[in-house]
């Protein structure tokens, strides 16, 4: 008795394990060891009778917790998004228009992996598509097979950390920091994977040129009829259409609007390019005025449904015009009213969707649900305390804690999705990062960037297994050159991921190296107008439900946890409000 | 168990018409958060009634398709090890969960959330931001959820024992678990190979 009163923490902390791993719906365990440690507590009299009181009031703080609407919001947009053809169309076009290049192809699922991850990723939805579209290709025209099969993978993974992704937005919750800081923070990280993948082809475009050759010739179908392959021409537009913003950006917008925000004028120079573009391409189209190749008026077209469906989700919010949230709304009518006009949206492929994401939003929400019943508990026997205790001892202050959680989520990948790791590993980790000195946006673009690896690992990561579904696993006819084509083996799928493994933790490593990368929120904002692009009422009571995550630890709601729900509430709302000043405000 | 499988059958029902019925909610919910953030940024206008209404619609989803949800057994389970056992062997799993881990969670919710409606009703709270919501309707929702839930539990059993005395099929499809993404690929190659 004795030894287990001194021990609970820990021991319901090994109870868990052995509670999710007996293969029972997550959620449920969860709230099943809160529950039994809880009553094992009061009987212990570690507990306040009055416990599971406060069980109604942690249930709201999620029900009104804005910025879990995002969740219903984003897979939505994704389930739309992935039946409209977009993604095929892209991988077609951007295909061409890097084919004629040595290691083109590659070049070109990485850029469309990127782009696709920056309107909604879902990691399925861009492997697979990949998978049946850019990989045919490469396989017929003589790509490395483990090569092609890593490129895919790894692309299709671009989706976790480039915003706006789900794993960041329920990292920001979790840390309690704002949404619209944790994208500002993984746009550099996130843009700077992509490029090592494009740098390590590049390598292998000098060092192994047999593993990447150049589409041949007659390969290329939207050449011109003189044969030139229109890339010059997509150029020339690609650098009007930059020009065109500028000017823009310069002499309108500017001496318009004094005083504007940098990221504000990049979103509207960008969109005014882009008007400017698919301007020139409708009219040379409708015209037949033959001033752009066929290559380079595909190509436009192609782009804008996905810079559209980026501004709504990502524009919108550093504009200031919508929260994250709203703009995962506004990028899912956007999915919607695009699928609708290409004809691609059925009554069917919209219940399908909407069931789907009610399936999903469910499972996910009520993984927090059971979450809070076990922190409920787990905070009433300070088990807070035992985790910050074990983790600052470690040796070597805060690179050695960086180090040693990195590990600890990698393991942890292979068995728990990213959901149950930032329900449940984040809010235990978050308190002691920040009593570390650790700058919580860093640490949660750092945990969101260790997490993706996790899709790309052999033997369980997701992303194989999705590539794995569509590649071909035998002997199969090449439709267009009639010659029998060999398979690509599940080690060669193996393989090919390794190398992109390898980037990923050099990523990471470089980003405990340099956390500059995930700060530049703190600096990107003119200092005269502070928040302007995230000061927006709605933001309010989402910053207090986060709060609501890490207050214990702040002290606030450590002693309440078994008093009255009134009182309970009141404080909670109070500490809510001081953390919001201490957060929104800063 | 005749009787037992034929509430069963019902409870199933039930939670299936719900399920489907709240799906159209997310469609809901879509237009009116877009909505919002248009209307305030085109005519400056907000409203907390407007803003409240999105978490209410999204708390009456996940609520009132808790049930359905366990139903299309889609609540995410760690299978490194339960995967490796017989049909069987993951029935037993299921009903030894189901009494232990879902039944006192959803019945403790139920009731303590049941006594939370019945202040809120009484006393007609009203949520604290200005031109709020009546709270009520969200404060029932959870109740109701739980009764879902907890019905659909006491279903998923009934299946489960059926199953393990012969007086039924295995409630739970086995093996191909992710359709979802297999559909969507031969929808792709469908589309990719009408192009070629």
């Amino acid at each position: 008795m004795e030894f287990l009163t001194a021990n609970i923490a820990p021991i319901m902390f090994a109870g868990l394990v052995v509670f999710l791993l007996l293969g029972y719906p997550v959620a449920f365990a969860l709230a099943a060891n809160g529950i039994f440690f809880g009553l094992v507590g009061i009987e212990l009299g570690l507990l306040q009778p009055s416990l599971f009181q406060a069980l109604p009031e942690r249930l709201w703080g999620v029900m009104s917790n804005e910025t879990l609407l995002a969740v219903p919001f984003f897979t939505f947009m994704g389930l739309i998004l992935e039946r409209s053809g977009m993604a095929e169309d892209l991988l077609d076009t951007i295909g061409q228009l890097f084919g004629s290049l040595r290691g083109g192809l590659a070049f070109a699922v990485i850029f469309v992996g990127a782009l696709l991850a920056a309107t909604t990723g879902v990691v399925a939805a861009s492997v697979i598509s990949m998978g049946l579209i850019s990989l045919p290709i490469m396989l017929r025209y003589g790509y490395d097979r483990r090569l092609a099969s890593g490129v895919i993978a790894a692309s299709g993974t671009l989706a976790q950390i480039i915003p706006p992704s789900l794993v960041l937005i329920i990292m920001a919750d979790q840390l309690g920091k704002s949404v619209g800081d944790m994208y500002a923070g993984a746009f550099i990280p996130g843009i700077t994977l992509a490029s090592l993948y494009v740098l390590y082809i590049v390598g292998v475009t000098i060092f192994k040129p047999a593993w990447v050759p150049a589409l041949p010739p007659e390969a290329r179908k939207l050449g011109e009829p003189n044969g030139s392959s229109g890339t010059p021409s997509f150029v020339v537009i690609f650098v009007l259409a930059v020009i065109a913003g500028a000017l823009f950006d310069r002499f309108y917008y500017v001496p318009k609007y004094v005083d504007v925000p940098l990221d504000e004028r990049l979103v509207i120079a960008a969109g005014a390019g882009a008007a400017f573009a698919l301007a020139a391409a409708m009219v040379n189209r409708a015209f037949k005025l033959g001033l752009l190749s066929r290559l380079a008026e595909q190509v436009v077209f192609v782009l804008i449904p996905p810079l559209a469906l980026i501004f709504l989700v990502l524009g919108t919010i550093f504009l200031g015009w919508a929260t994250p949230t709203e703009g995962g709304a506004m990028g899912a009518t956007g999915a919607l009213v695009m699928a609708l006009s290409r004809g691609r949206l059925s009554l069917k492929l919209t219940r399908q969707a909407m069931e789907s994401t009610a399936r999903l939003s469910t499972f996910v929400v009520f993984i927090l649900i059971g979450a809070r019943v076990f922190s409920l508990t787990f905070y009433g026997v300070n088990g807070h305390v035992w985790v910050e205790h074990l983790l600052t001892s470690l040796p070597g202050g805060q690179l050695g804690f960086l180090i040693v959680v990195n590990l600890l989520v990698f393991v942890l990948a292979f068995f728990l999705d990213y959901f149950e790791l930032a329900f449940i590993v984040v809010p235990l980790l978050g308190p002691v990062a920040e009593k570390l000195g650790i700058d919580p946006i860093w640490f949660g673009v750092l945990l969101a960037l260790n997490m993706q690896t996790s899709f790309m690992h052999p033997p369980f990561g997701f992303a194989l297994f999705y590539l794995r579904s569509v590649a071909p696993s035998r002997d199969f006819m090449d439709k267009v050159t009639g010659k029998r084509t060999a398979p690509v083996t599940t080690a060669q799928i193996y393989w090919g991921a390794i190398p992109f493994v390898i980037i990923q933790l050099i990523m990471v490593s470089l980003l405990i190296a340099f956390p500059q990368m995930s700060l530049v929120y703190k600096t990107d904002l003119p200092k005269g107008d502070p928040d302007k692009a995230f000061e927006i009422p709605v933001e309010a009571p989402a910053a207090g439900n986060a709060a609501d995550d890490i207050m214990k630890d702040l002290g606030g709601k450590n002693d309440d946890a078994g008093a009255e729900p009134a009182t309970g509430k009141s404080a909670e709302e109070q500490a809510a409000e001081d953390l919001q000043k201490q957060f929104g405000g800063k | 168990m005749q009787g037992l499988l034929k509430l069963s059958r019902l409870i199933d029902a039930i939670n299936d018409r719900i399920g489907n019925w709240v799906s159209w909610l997310i469609l809901v919910m879509v237009l009116v958060s877009a909505g919002n953030a248009i209307i305030r940024k085109t005519l400056n206008m907000s409203s907390n009634a407007w803003l409240e209404l999105q978490w209410y619609l999204f708390s009456a989803v996940f609520l009132l398709a808790a049930g359905y949800t366990l139903l299309k057994n889609a609540h995410v389970r760690i299978d490194v090890i339960s995967g490796r056992f017989s049909a069987r062997g993951q029935t037993w799993i299921d009903i030894f969960g189901t009494v232990f881990f879902l039944m006192p969670m959803s019945i403790a919710f139920l009731y303590l959330s049941w006594k939370v409606f019945v202040r809120t009703y009484t006393q007609h709270e009203i949520s604290g931001s200005a031109g709020g919501l009546v709270m009520w309707p969200a404060r029932l929702l959870v109740p109701v959820g739980f009764f879902l839930l907890t019905a659909q539990g006491f279903s998923e059993l009934i299946k489960r024992v059926a199953f393990l005395t012969g007086h039924g099929p295995d409630p739970v499809p086995r093996g191909d678990t992710r359709a979802a993404e297999a559909e969507l690929a031969e929808e792709i190659r469908k589309h990719a190979e009408g192009k070629a």
